[in-house]
């Protein structure tokens, strides 16, 4: 008998009969790999490695620091003579650079003066994509409010001149601070120095980059004009003949290895040691060539003991339930370690709020798709840069031994630069770091994004077949499920349409500056309603709609289409920027999952449906941009501050910055939001 | 006449010496029997870059060692595959140390580089072992070995479980060397073969040789990695392996008259400094190494004994002529070796010239009738006095006849 059915019913293919099991049991599946996937991003700590350096050319360390106390005292005169012009009353902002360059000249390097103009902000979404477009260089100094770069180049005594290092101080012409004297002394000391060493094989470029437009305007303003050949260039060629030494060409020095760029923090650290605070995060989410990190981290801690810090959120530091969660695992590590000897995981709990504090940071940063410091406008042009901000503990009187440590680390760092072969490639490029020395690489963090999002097909699969199956015995019109299916999809095609349209609205309130920001951010939404509305009205219009015989089954299969949309746009966003994905995934995953017309709880009236309701209702605030932005800001510092013109202002930050959470958040996370109320809201 | 009754055993004693070198060189067509005549050094830095500057220096090293224990540069084919000397990153330009005292300069005068840079492929080095150039390639590029040739083979880069790599690009498997190897002997390339290597896992490159009369030895055993010495922190870069900078120092104690053998080389090895086990492969080679001297392949010393008794039978002129070009110690006998340096050597390396000593009992009794020869002071005053003794002779027997 079993062999006669056997042959008369075939059974499908085993992948077949797990992905039908799966979608029988969606439900549990979902439940469990959303839990799973929470639990993995909160593991993330506990997973992390130890860095190391993965190139063998780099070998940081193995030199002795060549820069002397004479350096470094070089280096204090040098900021006394900032200081001294920078407290003179007249200061047209010419002084400085003049100064620097003299001294660049005196030590033997070339000097150029670099005018520029900060660029008019414009929106560029995909500049990811097609990197800076060099075409639009214009030369017109109308205004007299130019910022002046003064790039000063030591050219490798016998290298090939096709490479180079940039080290970068940003500082104010016209009113420098302390700490950016500092900085520039750090950087005067460590540029003389390899004006005189012999071992350089690349070109050291030094950019005392004027930050009175921005730190960022002023580098990129200078990468934009070292990467086109602008028209004044070839003429200033052949007249570069001035005064002094100093040309008024555009100087270059081939391609760029890497950049670092130096920074001295005002306050001090309050600590035993001097510290040094690594910013890495670039636009969109990418980040440098890990190794990078590596050999900084690893010459400040082995060689001039400095304190080496990542950026953290503070506030995350003493709340209770992640330090209970970091004693749950370490309880676990524990028992684990007892039961054999051979499984170590488990790391203590203080050490675990560390690195979640540290990840959640790393993770917000990447996110934003911000650039968190002047190095991120390298990063544009895959140019591997991180900022060093140092944080002197000292009293005035011991500053040439702080110039001493920190340009005995840069003096490091590029001695290993140096030593480079081809550009960095080693190491990741797609990691988050947990501390200075820890970092989760792109195979370990995608694991938690993969659980989280494996439901969504499964659940649309899901709803789908259940829509196709439950007809109605009453209907007439012979409609199959699949017809049904792509009248939903317009549906959500013309939300994700509007979604697009509200991504350009800002773009439009922008020819009002004087509107204030609550009132432009009332506005977006006010004309992003009234859109929604022109949209459903115009297409409920159209002449083949037939919303008036949708089924009983449509709320399932706009559900369907809906998760199945946000799928595919959480895998296209995590492809872009991982963090934004992640992160998107946790608000948008639950919100999309549980939507069911709020009607059919109401009328079921079971203790399940009514917290089920309850929860689209909360899922379904929190998932609103704005709320869920202003919620985060409360939890993290207080809720007194919180306004909602700060939303205004994040996604004005966001658009200026051509980051692509901006795109995500209008085309993909807000249609998505508003299918789910549209799910909510279904009358039965 | 008594005189010619006197000198009839110094003539038959010259006949058995004929009888003698004829029989040795009858017997050399067995490898094993053929006389010791000439030296090479092959000298392979395989891996590039200047984080490699150990291995540079660790070859440079050893041509230097082997040119002082009496290998001419024409005998050694150095092969560089880098040129740390002149990179931009060396602090100090053309100049190579491996030590951070810095006291030798290794890339200083005289140093020949036969294959540099991207010429040292597997192809070439093959071609080098095996003979078989191109028809352009100059006699100072090739192996000119022969026979009765002793080779030395040093390698140093970066290697694995049987292989070593060249240039970051190709490997050179175990069966590639020994497939060479094998041709080798089969050419009759070389007498004996010691293939020196200091990479990680060195050990497992010999596994698969098969030829008699190749000697092996490896800076690490099969999982271990070889290290490097120390750092100079001054250049920046690590200057030498440890199972180099352990050899050099074994014969930086030596000179060429000395009599180490390569037992005592290979005993020097401790893994605790080394940090690897320095693994030696002896089962293809049939001397003994107590015996043999480490000169023997690192330098280019060899047996000697003299043949210039033939020129004496012919003429004293001949005689006093080859004599003062005798070393002073040439009576001795037995284990004797001269060389003063490598001018000497290019005559000693004429077979002709020197035989080894093989054991035959006849040539050891010759030498010995030969030192005593020698101590009779002048053959010109002994037939004087002789012919002035045989007046009173004759006279005396006459007397008594009568």
């Amino acid at each position: 008998m079993t062999e006669v059915s056997a042959v008369v019913k075939p059974k499908p293919r085993p992948i077949i009969r797990i992905g039908l099991f799966l979608i029988s049991h969606s439900l549990f599946v979902s439940i469990v790999c959303c839990i799973a996937g929470v639990l993995a991003l909160l593991l993330l700590p506990v997973l992390a490695k130890n860095t190391y350096i993965s190139e063998n050319a780099l070998m940081p360390g193995s030199a002795s620091a060549m820069l002397s106390t004479d350096d470094a005292s070089d280096g204090h005169v040098f900021v006394n003579k900032i200081m001294s012009i920078s407290s003179m009353s007249i200061n047209s902002g010419i002084e400085i650079p003049e100064m620097i360059a003299k001294h660049i000249i005196e030590s033997g390097g070339e000097v150029n003066y670099h005018k520029f103009q900060p660029l008019s902000d414009s929106f560029h979404p995909l500049q990811f994509f097609v990197g800076p477009d060099a075409g639009m260089v214009q030369d017109n100094y109308s205004s007299t409010s130019y910022g002046v770069n003064t790039v000063g180049i030591v050219r490798a005594p016998r290298g090939d001149g096709k490479e180079a290092i940039i080290i970068v101080t940003p500082y104010n012409s016209v009113k420098p601070t302390t700490s950016e004297a500092l900085s520039l002394g750090v950087a005067y000391s460590v540029f003389t120095l390899l004006s005189r060493v012999s071992w350089l094989a690349k070109d050291i470029i030094w950019l005392a980059a004027d930050s009175r437009h921005g730190e960022h305007a002023a580098v990129a303003a200078w990468l934009r004009d070292y990467y086109t050949l602008s028209s004044g260039d070839l003429e200033h060629e052949v007249t570069s003949v001035k005064r002094d030494g100093v040309s008024n060409g555009f100087r270059r020095a081939g391609t760029m290895a890497a950049a670092l760029v130096i920074k001295v923090a005002d306050s001090s650290t309050g600590f035993e040691k001097d510290g040094l605070k690594i910013y890495a995060e670039a636009s969109n989410g990418q980040m440098p060539n890990l190794d990078l990190i590596n050999i900084v981290n690893y010459l400040a801690v082995h060689g001039q003991g400095l304190q080496v810090r990542v950026e953290k959120i503070w506030s995350l530091l003493d709340s209770w339930w992640l330090y209970s969660l970091g004693e749950l695992q370490e309880l676990i590590g524990k028992v684990a370690k007892s039961l054999n000897p051979g499984w170590k995981f488990g790391i203590p709990a203080s050490d675990y709020v560390e690195g979640c504090t540290t990840l959640a940071s790393s993770l917000y940063n990447q996110a934003l798709g911000i650039p968190t410091g002047p190095h991120g406008a390298f990063r544009d042009y895959q140019v591997d840069a991180i900022t060093l901000e140092f944080s002197p503990r000292f009293s005035s009187s011991q500053r040439v031994l702080f110039l001493l440590h920190v340009g005995r680390l840069v003096e490091g760092v590029i001695r290993s630069v140096n030593n480079l072969l081809e550009k960095f490639h080693q190491s990741f490029f797609l990691y988050l770091m947990t501390s200075p020395s820890r970092f989760v690489s792109v195979g370990t963090y995608m694991i938690a994004f993969a659980l989280l999002i494996a439901p969504l097909p499964l659940v649309a699969a899901a709803l789908f077949s259940d829509a196709s199956k439950s007809k109605s015995p009453g209907e007439s019109i012979p409609t199959s499920p699949a017809w049904n299916w792509l009248y939903t999809a317009k549906t959500v095609l013309i939300v994700h349409l509007w979604g697009a349209i509200v991504t350009i609205i800002p773009y439009f309130l922008r020819q009002f500056p004087d509107s204030s920001p609550l009132i432009s951010l009332l506005t977006w939404i006010a004309s992003s309603a009234v859109l929604l509305f022109f949209t459903r009205a115009a297409s409920s219009s159209l002449p083949f709609s037939c919303a008036s015989q949708l089924q009983t089954s449509e709320w399932t299969l706009l559900k369907a289409v809906t998760v199945a949309a946000a799928f595919i746009g959480l895998c296209l966003m995590s492809v872009i920027n991982y963090a934004t994905a992640e992160i998107g995934a946790l608000l948008l995953v639950p919100m999309c999952l549980m939507a069911v017309p709020l009607r059919i709880d109401a009328t079921a009236k079971t203790a399940k449906t009514v917290a089920r309701g309850a929860c689209n209702v909360l899922l379904v605030f929190v998932g609103f941009p704005p709320a869920a932005f202003l919620l985060s800001k409360g939890a993290l510092s207080s809720f007194d501050g919180v306004r909602l013109d700060d939303f205004w202002n994040w996604i004005e930050s966001l658009r200026e910055w051509n980051s692509a959470t901006y795109i995500y958040i209008c085309m993909v996370h807000l249609p998505c939001w508003v299918l789910c109320i549209h799910i909510l809201l279904h009358r039965r | 006449m008594a005189t010619s009754f006197k000198f009839k055993p110094l003539t038959i004693s010259i006949l058995l010496l004929f009888l003698c070198n004829a029989i040795a060189s009858s017997a050399s067509g067995s490898s094993s029997t053929t006389m010791h005549t000439n030296n090479w050094a092959i000298l392979v830095c395989t891996s590039r870059f200047w984080f490699n500057y150990r291995h540079m220096a660790n070859t440079l090293s050893l041509y230097r060692t082997v040119k002082r224990l009496g290998i001419p540069d024409e005998r050694i084919i150095l092969m560089l595959a880098d040129d740390m000397a002149c990179n931009a990153r060396n602090k100090y330009p053309a100049q190579v140390f491996n030590n951070e005292n810095h006291r030798l300069n290794l890339y200083g005068d005289n140093v020949e580089v036969d294959y540099r840079g991207y010429e040292v492929t597997v192809e070439n080095f093959l071609r080098i072992l095996t003979g078989r150039h191109e028809t352009a390639v100059p006699r100072s590029k090739r192996l000119l070995s022969d026979e009765g040739s002793h080779i030395l083979l040093y390698m140093t880069g970066h290697g694995g479980d049987e292989f070593l790599k060249f240039q970051d690009s190709e490997e050179l498997q175990s069966h590639d060397l020994a497939d060479a190897v094998k041709q080798m002997k089969e050419k009759r390339r070389f007498k004996e073969l010691l293939i020196m290597v200091d990479t990680c896992q060195a050990a497992t490159l010999f596994s698969q040789l098969q030829s008699p009369g190749v000697l092996a030895i490896g800076s690490s055993k099969k999982g271990e990695n070889s290290y490097s010495h120390h750092l100079d922190s001054d250049v920046g870069v690590s200057v030498v392996d440890r199972f180099t900078f352990f050899t050099l120092a074994f014969f930086e104690r030596l000179n060429m008259y000395d009599n180490a053998s390569l037992s005592s080389l290979f005993t020097s090895y401790n893994p605790n400094t080394l940090m690897s086990t320095a693994y030696y492969r002896t089962d293809l080679y049939q001397r003994r190494l107590e015996e043999v001297p480490v000169t023997n392949f690192f330098g280019s010393v060899m047996e000697t004994i003299h043949t210039d008794s033939p020129y004496r039978a012919f003429s004293n002129r001949y005689y006093r002529k080859s004599k003062t070009e005798m070393p002073s110690d040439q009576s001795g006998g037995g284990n004797q070796r001269a060389l003063e340096d490598s001018d000497v050597l290019e005559e000693l390396a004429d077979p002709k010239l020197n035989a080894i000593q093989v054991g035959c009992p006849l040539t050891h009794t010759w030498n010995t009738i030969l030192g005593r020869m020698e101590k009779i002071t002048q053959i010109d005053n002994f037939v004087n006095c002789g012919v002035v003794l045989m007046f009173p002779i004759v006279a005396l027997s006459s007397w008594f006849s009568h």
